[in-house]
C-alpha cells in the first residue's frame, strides 16, 4: 500500500468550518445548505489538483478556491441578492477583509452562537453545531453520537429549518443577551466534550475528535475579548484535565479502567500544564461556577502520584461547594463514592439514603454500583452481589457492563 | 493508460476528513508511481458539467456529472510492460472501496 502523505491533520474539517463560517455571513443563514455544497465542491477541486503535486500552501490555495467559488455563488443566487437588502450591504465590505484570521474567527463565533440559539432544539443543537461548525459528515456525527444516520438527518434539517424560519440573525449577541446564551454555548460545549469522554463509542480515534472539538471551540470563546469569562476558561482547563486522561481509561483489550487501575504513567502532561495555566486565569476573579469546581476535582485526582495519595477530603470539599451552587443528584452519589474512599461508611449511607435510583434517569446503575460497593466494603456480600445484579440489569453500555460483571465476580471469589 | 471510471465524490456525501484521507492516498499512489519513474501524464477530470456531442446532427447536451452512468473521472498514461505489470500498478487505485473501477488499456503506438 502506498505511503500517507505528511499533510496537516484535519486541514479540510477545519477549514470547512472557517468556509462555511465566512459564506454564511457574506450570504445569509439562509443560504446555509448552498453554502456546505459549495464547500464540498472545494475539496473535490483539491483532490483533482493535488493528485500530483501539493501546494505549497494548502491553506491559502483552498481558501482562494473559496473565494472563487463564493464570486460563482454570487451569479448563482444574484436573485437573492435582489431580496435581501442585507446582502447587498454586506457584500460592500470587501470580501478579502472576512478572509483574515480575526474576522474567519469571529465569523466562526457567530456560528457558535447560532448553533445555541434558544430557537433552535436543545437535542438539535449539537448535531447542527458538529455539521457547521465541525464540518463532520451525518454518517460521522451518528457514529459519534451513538445515533442513527436518519435520525442526525432530521435533527440537522430541522435546526435549519429553525434558523431560517425564525430569521436568526447571524451575530454574537451583546450585553445581557451575550451573557445568557454564553451559558447555553458553555453547555453545549460541556455535552459535546462528554460524548466524547464518557461515550460507550469503543473507537478511540472518534472520541479524540468530539473532545478535540470541544476544546477548539472554547478555546475561540476564550480568544475573543467580548467572548472570554471565568466561566469559559475553567471550561478549558477541565476538558484540559478529564482529557490528559484519555489515554488512560481502555486498556488495549478495551476494558474500561477506573482510577484506581489506570496506568498514571500514561496520563498526558502537557494537557495537564495547559489545564493548570488556564485555571490560573479562571480564578484570578474570584467568582466560581460548576465549571471551576468540577476542574478542581478533577485536578485533584491528578495531583495524586497514585490512587491511594488521593486527596479524598479536598474532593469532598469541592462537592459539597458545587452541590451548594448547583445541587444535583450525581453531585450527591460521586460524595458517597468519596465517602466510600474515606472509608466513612455512616456517611456514605446517610448521602446513598437520600437518593432515590429514578432521580438519576438513565445513569441510575451507577447508584446500585455504589450500594454494591458500600456493602462489599462493609462486609455484606450477599446485598452486594444483589445490588451489582441489579446494577448489571440496567446498564446500557457493554463496556460498563463488562466492568460491573468483573467486579461482581471479585466479590462472589472472595 | 489506466481510466478511472465510477467512484465520484461529489454524489457520495464525505466529510471534509474523508475527502482529506482520499486525497492523501490519491497523492500517495502518484509519489509511488514517480519514483518508480512510471507515469508519463496523468488528468484528473471535474465532474461538475459534461457536454456531450453526439449524432450526425453534432447535437450537444449538458449533463451533470451525477447523471452520467459511469463517469471518466481520470487517467494516467504509465510506461509498463504489459498488462500484468499495468496490473500492479492498478491495484493502489484508492477507491475500489468506493466502487471505482479502473480499465487498464494499451496505448496503440504507430510506427
Amino acid at each position: 500500500m502506498a505511503e500517507e502523505n505528511p499533510m496537516i491533520d484535519y486541514l479540510f474539517r477545519h477549514q470547512h468550518g472557517r468556509m462555511v463560517a465566512i459564506l454564511c455571513r457574506i450570504f445569509g443563514l439562509e443560504h446555509l445548505e448552498t453554502i456546505e455544497d459549495a464547500v464540498q465542491d472545494t475539496f473535490i477541486k483539491a483532490i483533482g489538483a493535488w493528485r500530483n503535486e501539493l501546494p505549497d500552501n494548502p491553506e491559502a490555495w483552498l481558501t482562494t478556491a473559496a473565494k472563487n467559488r463564493l464570486i460563482d455563488l454570487f451569479r448563482s443566487i444574484k436573485s437573492a441578492r435582489e431580496r435581501h437588502e442585507n446582502l447587498t450591504v454586506t457584500a460592500a465590505i470587501a470580501v478579502d477583509q472576512l478572509f483574515l484570521d480575526d474576522e474567519i474567527a469571529d465569523s466562526q463565533l457567530r456560528m457558535i452562537f447560532t448553533a445555541c440559539h434558544p430557537a433552535l432544539d436543545p437535542r438539535d443543537q449539537i448535531a447542527f453545531a458538529l455539521k457547521a461548525i465541525g464540518g463532520f459528515s451525518r454518517k460521522e456525527i451518528a457514529a459519534a453520537l451513538l445515533l442513527k444516520e436518519e435520525t442526525i438527518k432530521k435533527r440537522i434539517t430541522r435546526a435549519r429549518k429553525a434558523v431560517a424560519d425564525k430569521i436568526i440573525r447571524f451575530e454574537i449577541p451583546q450585553g445581557e443577551q451575550l451573557r445568557i446564551r454564553t451559558i447555553r454555548v458553555l453547555e453545549v460545549i460541556y455535552l459535546l466534550f462528554n460524548e466524547g469522554f464518557h461515550s460507550a463509542q469503543k473507537d478511540l480515534a472518534v472520541r479524540k475528535e468530539l473532545c478535540g472539538e470541544a476544546l477548539r471551540l472554547s478555546k475561540m470563546l476564550i480568544d475573543n475579548p467580548l467572548t472570554c469569562n471565568a466561566d469559559v476558561q475553567a471550561l478549558f482547563a477541565l476538558m484540559c484535565f478529564h482529557s490528559a486522561r484519555l489515554d488512560s481509561k481502555i486498556n488495549e483489550s478495551n476494558e474500561i479502567l477506573d482510577l484506581r487501575t489506570q496506568d498514571r504513567s500514561k496520563w498526558y502532561f502537557p494537557l495537564v500544564v495547559a489545564g493548570n495555566d488556564m485555571m490560573n486565569l479562571a480564578t484570578a476573579s474570584g467568582e466560581y461556577s460548576v465549571y471551576h469546581y468540577e476542574a478542581a476535582i478533577a485536578c485533584e485526582h491528578l495531583r495524586a502520584q497514585t490512587f491511594e495519595e488521593t486527596n479524598w477530603k479536598d474532593i469532598l470539599k469541592w462537592y459539597q461547594k458545587l452541590e451548594a451552587l448547583n445541587p444535583s443528584p450525581f453531585n450527591l452519589l460521586n460524595m458517597a463514592v468519596v465517602n466510600l474512599q474515606q472509608a466513612d461508611f455512616s456517611a456514605a449511607q446517610d448521602v446513598l439514603q437520600q437518593l432515590e435510583e429514578d432521580q438519576l434517569g438513565q445513569r441510575k446503575y451507577l447508584y446500585h454500583g455504589c450500594w454494591a460497593e458500600y456493602y462489599k466494603r462493609t462486609g455484606d456480600a450477599a446485598q452486594a452481589i444483589h445490588q451489582y445484579d441489579v446494577a448489571i440489569s440496567m446498564v446500557p453500555n457493554d463496556l460498563e457492563k463488562e466492568y460491573l460483571l468483573k467486579k461482581r465476580e471479585r466479590v462472589k471469589a472472595d | 493508460m489506466l481510466v478511472f471510471l465510477g467512484a465520484d465524490y461529489a454524489t457520495m456525501g464525505l466529510s471534509p476528513d474523508e475527502m482529506q484521507q482520499r486525497m492523501g492516498k490519491w497523492f500517495a499512489w502518484n509519489q509511488k508511481m514517480q519514483d518508480a519513474g512510471q507515469v508519463e501524464t496523468g488528468h484528473a477530470l471535474d465532474s461538475t458539467k459534461v457536454r456531450q456531442v453526439s449524432g450526425p446532427a453534432r447535437t450537444v447536451t449538458d449533463r451533470a456529472g451525477s447523471e452520467v452512468k459511469e463517469l471518466i473521472g481520470g487517467y494516467y498514461v504509465v510506461k509498463a510492460a504489459d498488462f500484468d505489470a499495468a496490473e500492479v500498478i492498478a491495484a493502489d487505485f484508492p477507491d475500489y472501496d468506493l466502487g471505482g473501477t479502473v480499465e487498464i488499456r494499451e496505448v496503440m503506438v504507430f510506427n
